[in-house]
């Protein structure tokens, strides 16, 4: 993309993306219960994938050749169910029904519920495990797809996520992508005092994985780098995102307060006021 | 009656009749976690080097990259130790293979006390508790050769997670290669009308041979093969017991939670009838001798007649 459509095109997704965050905070809002800014500090990431760079048809969802998703980080669900119903995948208005019984928006992703779910995920770690299984069988297919995994800072505490990479590295997965939401907050506080995993880029390097790094909230930088990550076919990508847990609500920004916690209806209007003005 | 001695033990004959289905099925790999020479999984690996996936010592990863791969509509056997597929690796079993119903099927070797000898660590000897406990999970346990081929061809035609416990050692045959085998299904091995035995795997032998001494003493035993341990074949069960009057089960496993737990809960329900069951009780066991273990942790033969006269005598205190 040439530099002047790679702006446009940026400024573009930069309105989805805000359109995304304010559904989070809605759907979330609506339910009383999920984890709002996770959502929102992955929404620029999920707006790029979505939209422009992985390959899928929403009206043909289960095509053979289509890129795979997995949300290994599967709290942060209502930014999928979001970005999937924006992108025509099932109806928008669907998404007030979030963790409600009977909805098919559960608690956390699961196959065979709304169609664009690649992968079962809420239990960490083994996302990372899944995507490694549909690279291998995309290459027994001879599929070209590109597998894409969101991880978080956090749940790379979890040994699986080391087993899952170096099963990728023996196999030289060059259609796997992990990309590691880095917004330096875990449940319980800041990543590098619950469990300090630094350097991670070394980590993943020492894995033979390739390291990239963006700024998640750089939609020309997204843009660019998840491109370079799928262009990279000789082994498995890692690519860091430095990102803001909450970006977009000024009040939920860099704290891990709200990282499981529903706003009551002043902090909505505030976080929607907030959402609308960002994007005027 | 006398036992035919086995040549092979299960996992033998389950890898083996896997290589024959690999031949003219090319829908099914197998996914390994450098346990193929234990599982005998390598005889697959050997053959189909592209359909085989050696994942390191690595459980976890394992089967989540079988869900993973199965998600894309391929069948995956994940071969290993009994304990490690379903202890190491159980959260991935239950939240990404069961619940979304992926046809991953556990090729466990090494179930209950079979891997004796390298003690406790290796013994699969809650592997029935918690499968069976899993939601969409089927278990089947075969005894010989034959039922372990059909046990392939059941995990292989039938959708969604299945786990088949198979044993280390060869113990004895009792099929004919024309019988069939089914998802809740049982076989009646020996028709009796004092007492049902009901058993599954390698204790099915160890029932048969406990009739044969309550014979001795007049007793007429009946010995079920309950190889679909879920779902049990409950009908076959109650049909049992109503000619008997009398239920005795004896497993390779832990008493608790075992087929025992459930056929007691099925009888209190369906057909209350005198009740007992052997198996561990509520403890560990050890490294040893496979036949001597059997018998000091209370289900060989010798214990399942003395367990049998017992509970008759209960029953039926005048007989």
């Amino acid at each position: 993309m040439d530099a002047t459509v790679l702006a446009r095109r940026a400024l573009e997704l930069d309105a989805i993306a805000g359109d995304l965050r304010f559904h989070v905070v809605d759907m979330v809002h609506e339910a009383q219960s999920g984890h709002i800014s996770p959502g929102l500090g992955a929404a620029d990431i999920m707006t790029a994938l979505f939209f422009e760079t992985m390959r899928i048809d929403p009206k043909n969802p289960d095509m053979a050749g289509r890129d795979r998703f997995v949300l290994s980080k599967g709290h942060s669900c209502p930014v999928l169910y979001a970005v999937l119903a924006l992108r025509g995948y099932f109806p928008i208005e669907e998404l007030k029904t979030l963790r409600r019984l009977g909805s098919r928006l559960q608690g956390h992703p699961v196959i065979g519920t709304v169609p664009g779910i690649d992968a079962t995920s809420g239990s960490l770690g083994l996302g990372a495990s899944q995507a490694v299984g549909m690279a291998l069988e995309g290459r027994m297919q001879g599929q070209s797809y590109t597998v894409w995994a969101l991880l978080g800072d956090g749940e790379i505490d979890e040994g699986v996520i080391w087993e899952a990479s170096a099963a990728a590295a023996k196999y030289k997965l060059g259609n796997l992508v992990f990309i590691v939401d880095r917004n330096g907050l875990q449940t319980d506080g800041p990543c590098e005092s619950v469990m300090p995993m630094e350097p991670i880029d070394r980590k993943f390097e020492a894995f033979n994985w390739k390291v990239l790094k963006m700024d998640g909230h750089d939609m020309a930088d997204i843009l660019t780098t998840l491109q370079a990550a799928r262009d990279y076919r000789s082994g498995p990508v890692c690519v860091i995102a430095s990102t803001v847990k909450g970006k977009g609500v000024s009040f939920m920004e860099n704290t891990s307060e709200w990282h499981a916690k529903a706003p009551n209806d002043e902090q909505y209007a505030r976080a929607v006021a907030e959402l609308r003005g960002g994007r005027a | 009656m006398s036992l035919a001695q086995a040549k092979h033990a299960t996992r033998r004959a389950f890898g083996g009749r896997l290589l024959e289905r690999a031949a003219d099925d090319a829908s099914f790999v197998v996914f390994e976690s450098d346990l193929g020479k234990s599982s005998l999984s390598n005889m697959f690996g050997d053959a189909y080097p592209d359909r085989y996936f050696n994942l390191g010592i690595a459980e976890l990863n394992t089967m989540g990259a079988a869900a993973g791969m199965a998600a894309g509509g391929r069948t995956v056997f994940v071969a290993g130790y009994s304990v490690f597929l379903t202890m190491r690796a159980l959260e991935a079993v239950r939240s990404v293979i069961c619940y979304p119903k992926l046809n991953v099927k556990l090729y466990a070797s090494h179930g209950g006390l079979t891997a004796a000898i390298d003690g406790v660590t290796h013994q699969g000897s809650e592997d029935i508790a918690f499968m069976s406990t899993l939601p969409n999970m089927k278990v089947l346990v075969p005894a010989d050769s034959v039922s372990a081929r059909a046990a392939c061809d059941l995990a292989l035609a039938t959708p969604g997670p299945v786990f088949v416990r198979l044993m280390r050692d060869p113990l004895y045959e009792r099929y004919e290669a024309a019988e069939t085998f089914t998802i809740g299904g049982s076989k009646v091995v020996r028709p009796g009308k004092d007492i049902t035995l009901a058993s599954y795997g390698d204790i099915v032998f160890q029932a048969l041979q406990a009739a044969d001494a309550l014979a001795g003493n007049g007793i007429d035993a009946e010995v079920l093969d309950l190889y679909s341990v879920k779902p049990v074949d409950a009908a076959a069960v109650i049909a049992s017991v109503r000619k008997t009057g009398a239920l005795l089960v004896a497993e390779n496993h832990q008493k608790r939670n075992g087929l025992g737990y459930d056929l007691a809960a099925l009888l209190l329900k369906e057909a209350p009838v005198p009740f007992d069951n052997l198996g561990l009780e509520d403890r560990f066991a050890e490294s040893g001798d496979y036949f001597k273990m059997i018998d000091k942790y209370g289900f060989s033969a010798a214990r399942i007649a003395e367990a049998a006269e017992r509970l008759l005598l209960k029953a039926r205190p005048r007989r």
